[in-house]
C-alpha cells in the first residue's frame, strides 16, 4: 500500500535557489532522489523529509502533505475563499 | 547517496563511475533503454552459443566470434549500469533509500522471472525427454544458459525499469 505525499519541494528549492545536486549532498542522497520526490514518484522516509525540511529551516508540513497544496495565491490572497 | 565519510575510495571510485554522464543520450528514453537491454541480451546469447561451440563442440572459430562480442557486450553492460546508476553494482552504503528500495524492487521481480525461466526449462527438458530427444545430451549447454540468465536477470531487469532523468526546473551548478 502506498499513498501519494504532496510536496512543495521544487517550489521552495526555487525560491531559494537551490540546486538539486546541492540539495541532494546536504541530505545524503542522490540527486535523481530529489527530482523522483518532486515529481511525485518517490515519497521519502520520515527521516529523509524531516533531514529536507531543516535544511530548509522550515517545519515538515510546509513541504510535504497528504493533502494537494492550496494555491500559493489562494494562502497569500485569500483567493477562493467564502467572503 | 550515503554521506560521503561513510564510503571507502573504492566505493567512491565506483560511484562516481557508475555516476559519469557520457553515455547519457544512449540511455536517455525508455525506447533506448529497451533498446539496449534487447541489445544486450542478444550479444549475451550469441556470446554464451560461441562460448559453448568453443568448450562443447570444439570449434576453434568460435572462441573469435566470443571475442569479437566481448566488447560490445561491455559497452552495452556499461550503458545500462549507467542507466540504473550502478544500482547493481555500487555497494549498499553507496546507495541512498530511493535506490535501495528500487535495487530491492528489481531483485524480486528478477527472481520471479527466474522462477519461471527454471520452470519453461524443466517443464520443456522434460517434454522433450518424453518425445524422444535424449535431453541429456545438452544438459550442460542447458544449465550454463540458465546460470547465464540468473546472473544477468536483475540487470535486464533494472534497465527497463529504469526511469527518465528528473527534469523541469534545476539552478545551474
Amino acid at each position: 500500500m502506498s499513498e501519494q505525499v504532496h510536496n512543495r519541494l521544487a517550489m521552495v528549492r526555487a525560491e531559494r535557489k537551490v540546486s538539486r545536486q546541492s540539495l541532494a549532498e546536504a541530505v545524503g542522497v542522490h540527486y535523481q532522489t530529489i527530482g523522483y520526490i518532486e515529481r511525485g514518484q518517490y515519497n521519502p522516509s520520515l527521516d529523509l523529509a524531516l533531514k529536507v525540511a531543516k535544511f530548509f529551516g522550515l517545519p515538515v508540513e510546509a513541504l510535504f502533505s497528504l493533502e494537494p497544496f492550496k494555491p500559493l495565491t489562494d494562502q497569500v490572497y485569500g483567493h477562493g475563499r467564502d467572503q | 547517496m550515503a554521506q560521503q565519510e561513510q564510503l571507502s575510495r573504492y566505493d567512491q571510485r565506483m560511484y562516481a563511475l557508475m555516476n559519469r554522464t557520457e553515455g547519457a543520450p544512449l540511455y536517455r528514453t525508455a525506447a533506448r533503454r529497451r533498446a539496449v537491454v534487447g541489445a544486450h541480451v542478444v550479444l549475451t546469447v550469441a556470446s554464451v552459443g560461441a562460448w559453448l561451440a568453443t568448450v562443447a563442440g570444439r570449434q576453434d572459430w568460435a572462441t573469435w566470434v566470443m571475442l569479437a562480442l566481448l566488447v560490445p557486450w561491455c559497452v552495452a553492460t556499461g550503458t545500462i549500469n549507467g542507466a540504473t546508476r550502478g544500482l547493481l553494482e555500487l555497494r549498499t552504503r553507496a546507495l541512498d533509500e530511493r535506490q535501495r528500495a528500487e535495487r530491492d524492487r528489481v531483485k524480486a521481480l528478477a527472481h520471479r522471472i527466474m522462477n519461471w525461466l527454471l520452470f519453461a526449462t524443466v517443464v520443456g527438458a522434460g517434454a522433450a525427454q518424453l518425445s524422444g530427444v535424449d535431453v541429456r545430451a545438452t544438459v550442460f549447454q542447458l544449465a550454463v544458459g540458465v546460470l547465464v540468465a540468473h546472473w544477468l536477470m536483475p540487470m535486464w531487469v533494472a534497465g527497463l525499469s529504469a526511469r527518465d532523468e528528473p527534469e523541469g526546473f534545476d539552478v545551474e551548478e
